[in-house]
């Protein structure tokens, strides 16, 4: 009764794998950066998506834009809540025990998901823009997923180039291997806690915004993203950002081949099992824990 | 003591001096129900929580039950089993609810049952499909639960033979791996062996996929005639666009729940059409009362009822029959009324063997056609032609 896997199968669930991946590690890369710059498990990262999500539908169905063109916005939006977010709450647990920041931030996540079920209620909404597939030579391409596939990888990278090359990058970084080396070399650095904070919901906000057109969006969609995201940190090495990529890519094409090879149904087992034993076979993540 | 005590006080005083009141005067019947007004099931569960409004609405305005206001006591279980559990035991230990209503899904109504069974109340549960919360094994029966819908298994059988009757040989069989659609899927695969059909692909999906590209791939490479979907609302969208995405070209491609509420169209829009879905209920069939509700509905909420709006207003309306005839709330009075009872609702007829299960309700096949949905099986009640085979996605 079973299929008799191909090439061209395997061949299509890589595509498919690479695809989801992509989005994995541009959301994970916001998660990792939090973490790796405050010490700080942001639990609230999927509900920031959530709301990214939600900016891209109102803006499509109220204010009629393109739903790639709400991509940017969603992002400064979020950057905005993120920075807000920092500044009246979370700069308060950086430097109290993991602990303290970890029921601060699950607060935060309960609040945001309940005051958007308040707000936008908790009816299925989605952003139909753009569907069906491009084919090429026998692989099918989904639309919607190549284009956000698209704009992941370029944010990706345009994320990298800023903490690589610019003065704000390097003072990222700096903060992040030693606050107070960056604090006495003159780095301002409860603003770039603030600055990274905000990037990162921006992150989160983009990833909402491209799954608008892919999935349906509820106020609950964000969950699975912190649990994905923080399972592609610890899987590339946590604090390590280029960690965040390779370790998205690994989730995406891991969770499609066992979707193919075994089931469905087990395809997020397979994804906490290896979870499971990078921690006990290389605890610091496949590229090493914090270097940057 | 609590704001409340003078006054439960003074009624205490006015009841020891009159004697007697006038019933309007008694405190309302207390019905509770755990729905899930949030979670993945929140589209569902809160158009039964509008049935169960509408029929309150409706039973005060013809002056209660038993002479009593009735009042529904009502929480959200976020679409988690557990949580409605934990619910029904406050509402039947800490409220003191004189009925209970049931909640929505199978899963929930599973978990649900084993609380309301413990403390003899009977829970008409008219969202629950799945025959194994009636059908028990010998020595875990349970005694006061009842169905309303038609049974889980059922689900896929319109699509089925539709394409049976038209020649199609081969399907595929996807579904939640969860207790309703694992019943639908295993009914569905029943019928099939039945009606001579191969099954050539099965697999489940846990609750909360989003991405079904290798699933699908698996499905393509099949290649059956007929895809049967055991569904709920978020998969059935994320299915549908899928197999559009991956090209995945069945001759037919039914789904079980979800694909019935407007807002599948709405979501999908042209890609909604030609799909198949079943449904317990709809607007147009001809059932007493049914017109009347669909108003009196779309008049109080806005928007139209669901099959699950219009078996919560049923099961809500065959709960007050059976206390009107036991005229009592004792749960082995009513309980013994609802085993005997046969009743035609604006959902259908109403009439369980001696294990509370629906024996009389009658489901139908519909598809999606040119915004709306057109009754195509069974025959007697089809409205019309189903448009047949799909054509591929790329000539839509």
């Amino acid at each position: 009764m079973n299929v008799v896997i191909t090439p061209a199968m395997l061949a299509q669930v890589i595509v498919s794998g690479i695809l989801a991946g992509s989005l994995y590690a541009m959301v994970a890369l916001g998660l990792g950066l939090i973490f790796g710059v405050m010490r700080v498990i942001n639990i609230a990262h999927g509900p920031l998506l959530m709301l990214g999500a939600y900016a891209t539908y109102f803006l499509t169905t109220g204010a009629g834009l393109n739903p790639f063109l709400t991509v940017p916005i969603a992002m400064a939006l979020l950057f905005v809540v993120g920075v807000a977010l920092q500044r009246t709450l979370v700069f308060r647990v950086v430097d109290a025990p993991e602990l303290s920041s970890l029921l601060l931030t699950f607060g935060i996540s309960i609040a945001l998901v309940n005051l958007a079920q308040l707000a936008f209620t908790s009816d299925l909404r989605a952003v139909e823009y753009i569907t069906g597939a491009w084919v090429v030579g026998g692989l099918a391409l989904s639309k919607p997923r190549v284009i956000a596939f698209l704009f992941a990888a370029g944010v990706t990278a345009l994320s990298f180039v800023l903490l690589k090359s610019t003065r704000l990058g390097k003072a990222i970084r700096a903060t992040s291997q030693s606050r107070e080396v960056a604090m006495v070399c003159g780095v301002d650095v409860a603003r770039i806690h603030m600055l990274t904070f905000g990037f990162a919901s921006a992150l989160a906000a983009a990833g909402g915004a491209l799954l608008a057109m892919i999935v349906a969006i509820q106020p609950e969609m964000g969950g699975v993203w912190t649990f994905k995201s923080f399972l592609v940190i610890v899987l590339g090495g946590a604090g390590n950002y280029p960690g965040a990529l390779v370790g998205g890519l690994l989730l995406g094409l891991v969770e499609q081949m066992a979707s193919l090879f075994l089931t469905t149904q087990l395809s997020e087992v397979v994804a906490y099992v290896l979870l499971v034993l990078v921690l006990l076979v290389r605890p610091s993540g496949l590229l090493g824990g914090r270097q940057t | 003591m609590t704001p409340k005590a003078p006054a439960a006080l003074a009624v205490a005083l006015a009841l020891a001096v009159g004697g007697v009141v006038p019933a309007t005067a008694q405190a309302p019947i207390r019905i509770g129900a755990s729905l899930s007004l949030t979670g993945t099931y929140a589209k569902l569960g809160k158009n039964q929580h509008e049935g169960y409004q509408i029929c309150e609405k409706e039973l005060n305005a013809k002056g209660g039950l038993l002479g009593r206001k009735v009042q529904f006591v009502v929480y959200d279980d976020q679409s988690m089993p557990a949580t409605a559990v934990r619910l029904y035991e406050k509402l039947i230990t800490e409220d003191k609810v004189d009925g209970v209503m049931g909640p929505y899904s199978s899963p929930v109504t599973e978990a649900s049952v084993n609380v309301t069974e413990k403390y003899k109340k009977v829970m008409v549960a008219p969202l629950a499909a799945t025959t194994s919360i009636f059908k028990r094994p010998p020595g875990q029966k349970r005694n006061y639960v009842f169905m309303v819908i038609s049974p889980a298994e059922v689900y896929l059988e319109g699509l089925l033979d539709t394409g049976v009757k038209r020649g199609l040989k081969t399907v595929a069989v996807v579904n939640e791996d969860t207790l309703f659609s694992k019943a639908a899927a295993s009914g569905a695969e029943e019928v099939a062996k039945k009606k001579g059909l191969q099954v050539v692909f099965k697999e489940a999906y846990p609750k909360g996929n989003t991405d079904f590209s290798a699933l699908l791939t698996k499905v393509k490479a099949a290649n059956p005639d007929i895809v049967a979907a055991a569904t709920y609302f978020d998969d059935a969208v994320a299915l549908t666009r899928q197999m559009k995405e991956l090209a995945v070209n069945p001759k037919m491609f039914g789904v079980t729940v979800g694909g019935d509420l407007p807002e599948f169209y709405d979501t999908l829009k042209q890609n909604a059409e030609y799909i198949y879905g079943a449904t317990q209920w709809e607007h147009v069939l001809p059932y007493p009362g049914n017109q009347e509700f669909f108003d009196s509905y779309k008049k109080e909420f806005n928007h139209e009822p669901s099959y699950h709006s219009a078996a919560g207003y049923a099961g809500c309306l065959i709960y007050a029959e059976g206390v009107k005839r036991a005229n009592s709330l004792d749960a082995d009075r009513v309980r013994e009324q609802l085993l005997k009872l046969e009743m035609r609702t604006p959902f259908g007829d109403y009439k369980v063997d001696q294990d509370g299960f629906q024996v009389a309700h009658k489901m139908v096949t519909f598809q999606w056609q040119k915004e709306k949905k057109v009754i195509v099986w069974p025959e007697d009640l089809a409205k019309g032609k189903p448009l047949f085979p799909t054509p591929p996605w790329t000539s839509r």
